[in-house]
């Protein structure tokens, strides 16, 4: 182990060349790997420097790690070699991996730590489903969100918001035209495993049952897997984007600005940008149900890491808890269209007159009613990323026979890992 | 003298091949310890048709881009190895694509080629052609690369092939000609043979272009659709920093270094078994 260790701190190229160098960091000072692009990541990279400026104490050094799996792997990089920044932030998922690898600082004994009054759905307390004991605070939230509908308002017309499935396909056929050399979908979505979830929670089901079986969802998940096929496929109304993972997300983005996509699910993350940057009304609403509303909560939570020095750990949680404070968790929220993570920071929204002047931003909050926790499960993003998401890409765009491939798919997720 | 190369040679190659073979051995996800599992990373890569999945897509990739660089790059010396500045710039701007970085090529062709707004798209449905989706249809998104790849990489092969027509001596043209040789008997039987050491050279660095192919997959596809291309580098890429899986990414990097070793023997012998020229 220690060779391998050497190894990794000598060839930085197998964790992201250069930017996995480590810094010295000065008495205060703490890392900050962050996973941003665009407009985010110039709202943290503000709230960072207003941190900074707020006090001598403490100084964040945040660095860009690209998406959040590369990030991830450049922490796992780092981890390996002993270089581990004192804070980073992780998908939902990926949490109880890195709290089961005992690689994350327990945040508990911190002062404060159970009294910063999150929003109990998207704090991890609420974002997971219960296990036999209670378990160490790991992580806390930051960037929350819900997937949510748009709607290009000039496209909806008169027409009502759909709230359900069928709805959805009916104004999806509607909305989809040919005309000359341009054509525009009805609806498109990333063909993704939260988006599914999505559809799974919504049929009625659950992707891991209780007993902690990956049984993706069984005919929930098949169904769900159907209403996306025949909406490719027999309505030609929908569009799955080009690319995988967060680059379909982006080309989603892409075709509902520029009106070739009439309504799109996508994160609610993307509220603002998609707001400051449409030449139309955009509309943002709950999901449609089928048997059930239901949502998946994602984003990502705050975590520490374990390894890094005392001195570091105290500049992060001094960042952590300014971060919380119902100022900062207003701002990230209102400049983004996150979740504001805390019951402070929502109140003050409310009588601020936030959410009445800004209806959209009131979406994914009110949807948390329906947020449906995920199980603590250390082999979930692999069943994610290895078992599901190359088979929904699979059978929707060669239409294959939902039933088998979740079949197949339920069969290798209990090899995992 | 050969302390320099030899520690050059162990430090950057026998002993990363070396740290690969053994990291192959073991399920290691970086975080926890690492667990000895023997052969059973190559075991799975073959049970589960990843390894012959990934192999296939190579070998096509590389067939279509090997094949396509040296017929094109071929073509287009034969076309324009002429004095003049017309030819000149026509020169200088098929090889422009290849000073070009890779990043920027994907970028260009997606754009492009875009079923919906691209510009290749929009001149197809100009012509009554169906929408094509040239990236997102498993069927023809290999073969979408494979041609990006190709015209990013012609204007290499073509003015290689510039310069071994300008080393055939012009007399040999010339006394072919008086024995009653046509154009194509001259190119057959005189051009081609003296073009042999040069054509070898293109199609061996094509085929280690190919095989190297990373950007490209990453910017265009990241191996969609449904794996269609998941070329073997991005695959190592995909086990290590995607599934968190070095022993299988090593045990992958191991059997992409002896396919190389294969190929690069087998084009070895090709080329010596017909009396090239070194």
């Amino acid at each position: 182990m220690i060779r391998r260790r050497a190894l990794l701190a000598a060839l930085p190229a197998l964790g992201g060349a250069t930017a996995c160098a480590p810094r010295r960091l000065a008495p205060g000072e703490v890392a900050l790997w962050f996973s941003y692009g665009g407009k985010n990541r110039e709202v943290l990279l503000d709230l960072v420097r207003r941190f900074n400026a707020s006090q001598r104490r403490y100084r964040v050094i945040p660095t860009y790690q690209g998406d959040y799996f590369e990030a991830l792997a450049k922490v796992r990089t780092a981890l390996a070699a002993g270089l581990a920044p004192g804070l980073t932030h992780v998908v939902g998922e990926v949490l109880p991996y890195l709290a089961e690898a005992g690689v994350l600082e327990p945040l508990d004994a911190y002062e404060g730590a159970r009294e910063l009054g999150f929003v109990r759905a998207i704090a991890q307390e609420g974002s997971y489903q219960p296990g036999a004991a209670p378990r160490p605070l790991w992580g806390i939230p930051f960037n929350r969100s819900t997937p949510i509908l748009y709607l290009n308002g000039a496209l909806l017309g008169g027409r009502p918001v759909p709230a359900t499935w069928e709805e959805q396909r009916e104004l999806a056929r509607a909305l989809t035209s040919k005309s000359g050399t341009s054509l525009r979908w009805g609806y498109e979505v990333p063909i993704s495993w939260w988006f599914w979830v999505a559809l799974v929670g919504q049929a009625g089901g659950e992707v891991v049952a209780g007993s902690g079986e990956a049984t993706l969802g069984g005919e929930a998940g098949e169904k769900a897997l159907r209403y996306w096929q025949r909406l490719v496929h027999e309505d030609r109304s929908m569009r799955p984007p080009p690319g995988r993972d967060y680059n379909a997300w982006q080309v989603t983005n892409q075709d509902f600005l520029a009106g070739r996509a009439a309504f799109i699910w996508t994160s609610t993350a993307f509220l603002r940008y998609l707001e400051e940057n449409a030449k139309f009304p955009v509309i943002a609403a709950p999901l449609p149900q089928e048997a059930r509303a239901a949502v998946p909560t994602g984003g990502t939570l705050f975590v520490m890491m374990r390894q890094a020095p005392a001195a570091e750990k105290e500049a992060g949680w001094a960042f952590l808890r300014w971060m919380s404070e119902p100022e900062q968790a207003m701002e990230w929220a209102t400049r983004t269209g996150y979740l504001p993570v805390t019951e402070g920071a929502v109140a003050r929204l409310e009588t601020s007159g936030f959410y009445r002047d800004h209806p959209n931003d009131r979406v994914a909050y009110e949807q948390l009613r329906a947020a449906q926790p995920w199980p603590w499960a250390p082999t979930l993003f692999r069943v994610q990323r290895q078992v599901v998401e190359p088979r929904l890409e699979a059978a929707v765009l060669r239409n294959e026979d939902a039933g088998r491939v979740l079949a197949q798919a339920r069969i290798e997720a209990r090899s995992e890992p | 003298m050969l302390g320099p190369t030899a520690a050059v040679l162990l430090t950057f190659f026998v002993a990363p091949v070396g740290a690969a073979l053994y990291q192959s051995l073991f399920s290691w996800d970086l975080l926890t310890p690492p667990r000895l599992v023997g052969l059973a990373n190559y075991e799975v890569l073959a049970r589960s048709g990843e390894l012959l999945a990934v192999t296939l897509t190579t070998l096509r990739y590389s067939a279509m881009v090997v094949v396509g660089a040296v017929g094109l790059g071929l073509g287009l010396a034969l076309l324009l190895a002429r004095p003049g500045r017309f030819f000149a710039a026509a020169r200088a701007a098929i090889f422009s694509a290849y000073v070009v970085s890779w990043v920027s090529v994907a970028l260009l062709w997606m754009w492009l080629l875009d079923p919906d707004s691209g510009l290749v798209a929009g001149l197809l449905r100009w012509l009554g052609a169906p929408r094509m989706g040239f990236l997102t249809d498993p069927d023809s998104a290999l073969a979408t690369l494979a041609a990006v790849t190709v015209w990013k990489i012609t204007g290499y092969a073509m003015i290689l092939f510039v310069v071994g027509l300008q080393d055939i001596p012009p007399a040999l043209r010339e006394a072919a000609a008086l024995d009653g040789a046509g154009p194509l008997a001259r190119f057959w039987y005189l051009t081609l043979p003296m073009l042999r050491p040069t054509l070898a050279f293109v199609a061996t660095t094509s085929l280690i272009i190919s095989f190297q192919a990373f950007d490209v997959v990453r910017v265009m596809t990241q191996g969609g659709p449904v794996k269609a291309t998941t070329l073997f580098v991005y695959a190592i890429y995909e086990q290590v920093f995607l599934d968190l899986r070095v022993g299988r990414a090593s045990a992958l990097t191991v059997i992409f270094l002896l396919v190389l070793v294969l190929l690069s023997a087998l084009q070895l012998w090709a080329f010596r078994g017909h009396g090239g020229r070194r």
